[in-house]
């Protein structure tokens, strides 16, 4: 219990004054002895010498503005810490290659976040944090189990989006969501693109070195362009000394990660579920989180309560026989 | 305006030793109608009263003469209570009442001749308030008139144990005006104190103070005498309640009374005087 404003509580004593006065209105009697002992009386009697110092003391710890301490509360529950690293390159925009080109589908983003806030809103205890890249990464949302925060972030990717796909700093980026945050022992990065962009080696080095670090294990969801290489065809060749497609490439790179890793590929909706659908079943260990409790205002209590007594008090004084004789 | 008091008529059981004629019982030979016995003309030298009859049936041939008592007239005193508790009952105060009780008794001794006395008393007999026993009984009448102007100051009734010292040696009426609001040994020593003399005592209570309390309500009473401050909160229990308080209060003092052989004059709001004739009915024949 704190309070906003201690110095008022230095006004306390004022409230004592009601005590010191007699009171004001009194009828002489004759013999008071003659008077019969009263319990109700008595209780009535107590209530009339104190309520008015009671109020007062009330409106003081009002006026000082009490209020309990921010609280944080360990919890357990089922979960991991992911991080969600979506590809904003505006490739996404297009329909999936696996629908006939002539036809208009749903929208590889918009098919993405709807899964994904599916995918989002069925996990309990998760923590959650988003980056978003295309020609750079993007810091959207911090690890966090406010479930509607992520679910707006996820949301407002859909928007106009730039041409190229920088993956090395989505990653580096989504990494860096981990930092500083204890280990609940489950982390991951859904990392979501479709295509995929050269690494150079020095940014390939700083992946494998955090992902190793820092015990994320990486999930990627490729949503297949339109007659493009699958990133499962390893016996693909290419001519002469041309490089490998991108995508082959950056596989072979995920795979020699400390961490775990695993790839899927989608071609439509259906199997961008699917592939989300495994990765829940997959990341479900028990997760340690804290949960913030704000303090509570107690200010509007003691209101209530002064104000309470004051009807009271006022319900007394009407009832009060001010003169008989 | 200043209405005439009533008066009533009040007789003793007991011969009073007067010497001044007056209308009571006595036992001071004089010209009374009360034979008392015989004696010769020598003791009583008054030939107006010679028996014949006695005389010539005396075979020493003594003259005899007829003694008669005379009725004297009777000392009474008037004893009022200025204690605060009096103050009670707002406009119409008991100390009001009070006046109109000594006034009625005031004018009814003068009527019958009587001598008559004024004590007042609070924690001290009143030296202001003594007007000593007279057939004359102007200072008594100037102090009865003053006393509906008077306001006690929180002043107890504590003298109440020193009024015998103030009472005359004779046999007297005394009218004891109070509310007997005391504890019942005081009442009880002064009682015995007075034993000697014929006390009547009037019980001033108003009606306000018990059956004409406000049937709800809060109210912080303070007692005018000890200045002890009781809050009540008024209901119809609570009232029933003191109103047996009160009747309690009246066997109790009632009883203390009839201890000493004294049956108390209730008055609460109006004083009767054909009531307190009544009352005195009550001593004659016995």
């Amino acid at each position: 219990m704190t309070f906003s404003f201690p110095w008022v509580l230095w006004f306390l004593p004022l409230a004592f004054i009601p005590l010191l006065f007699k009171q004001a209105s009194c009828q002489y009697y004759s013999w008071n002895e003659m008077i019969p002992k009263d319990n109700l009386s008595r209780i009535i009697s107590i209530i009339l010498k104190c309520i008015s110092t009671f109020i007062l003391t009330m409106i003081i710890i009002g006026l000082s503005a009490p209020h309990s301490r921010q609280q944080e509360i360990e919890k357990v529950g089922v979960g991991a810490q992911i991080g969600l690293v979506l590809d904003r390159s505006a490739s996404m925009d297009d329909p999936f290659s696996g629908s006939d080109q002539t036809k208009v589908g749903e929208m590889k983003s918009g098919a993405a976040a709807r899964l994904i806030i599916d995918f989002v809103q069925s996990r309990k205890n998760d923590m959650i944090g988003m980056v978003s890249f295309s020609n750079s990464a993007m810091y959207v949302l911090p690890l966090t189990d406010n479930k509607n925060a992520i679910v707006s972030a996820v949301r407002a990717t859909a928007g106009n989006a730039l041409f190229q796909t920088n993956i090395g700093s989505g990653l580096t980026t989504g990494a860096e969501l981990f930092n500083k945050i204890p280990d609940s022992g489950s982390r991951a990065i859904v990392l979501l693109s479709d295509g995929a962009g050269r690494i150079d080696a020095a940014t390939q080095e700083k992946i494998k070195d955090w992902f190793g670090r820092f015990k994320i294990s990486l999930y990627w969801i490729v949503l297949r362009q339109p007659g493009g290489i699958s990133i499962f065809n390893t016996s693909f060749k290419t001519r002469d000394d041309e490089p490998l497609p991108p995508q082959i490439e950056l596989n072979k790179f995920f795979k020699t990660l400390h961490s775990p890793f695993q790839a899927y590929e989608a071609e439509d909706p259906k199997t961008l579920q699917k592939a989300i659908e495994d990765i829940n079943q997959k990341e479900k260990n028990p997760i340690k989180y804290f949960e913030k409790i704000p303090g509570r205002d107690y200010s509007t209590h003691c209101f209530v309560i002064a104000t309470i007594m004051l009807i009271a008090l006022l319900i007394l004084k009407l009832i009060e026989v001010r003169s008989w004789l | 305006m200043v209405q005439a008091p009533q008066l009533f008529d009040y007789h003793i059981g007991w011969k009073s030793k007067g010497k001044r004629p007056g209308r009571h019982k006595s036992n001071e030979r004089g010209m009374g109608i009360e034979f008392a016995g015989h004696t010769t003309l020598l003791s009583y030298p008054d030939p107006r009263r010679i028996d014949i009859r006695q005389s010539i049936r005396d075979p020493l041939g003594q003259i005899h003469v007829k003694i008669f008592n005379q009725r004297s007239a009777l000392p009474v005193i008037i004893v009022c209570d200025l204690s605060a508790s009096m103050n009670f009952g707002g406009k119409n105060k008991k100390i009001n009442l009070a006046t109109e009780v000594t006034q009625s008794i005031a004018h009814s001794v003068i009527d019958r001749h009587d001598a008559l006395g004024l004590i007042g008393f609070d924690d001290e007999i009143r030296e202001d308030w003594l007007a000593p026993i007279s057939f004359r009984s102007q200072h008594a009448f100037t102090l009865i008139n003053e006393l509906k102007h008077f306001t006690s100051e929180n002043k107890s009734n504590r003298a109440i144990k020193d009024l015998y010292q103030y009472m005359p040696r004779q046999r007297s009426l005394i009218f004891f005006i109070s509310d007997f609001h005391m504890p019942k040994v005081d009442l009880e020593n002064c009682l015995s104190n007075l034993m000697r003399h014929h006390v009547v005592p009037i019980v001033l209570w108003d009606k306000k103070e018990y059956k004409h309390l406000p049937d709800f309500g809060i109210v912080t009473i303070t007692d005018p005498e000890s200045g002890k401050k009781n809050t009540l909160f008024l209901r119809k229990e609570l009232k029933e309640k003191i109103v047996e308080s009160f009747e309690a209060r009246k066997q109790l003092i009632t009883k203390a009374f009839m201890n000493f052989d004294i049956p108390p004059f209730f008055v609460d709001e109006h004083f009767d005087a054909n009531k307190m004739t009544e009352y005195f009915n009550q001593f004659v024949g016995t």
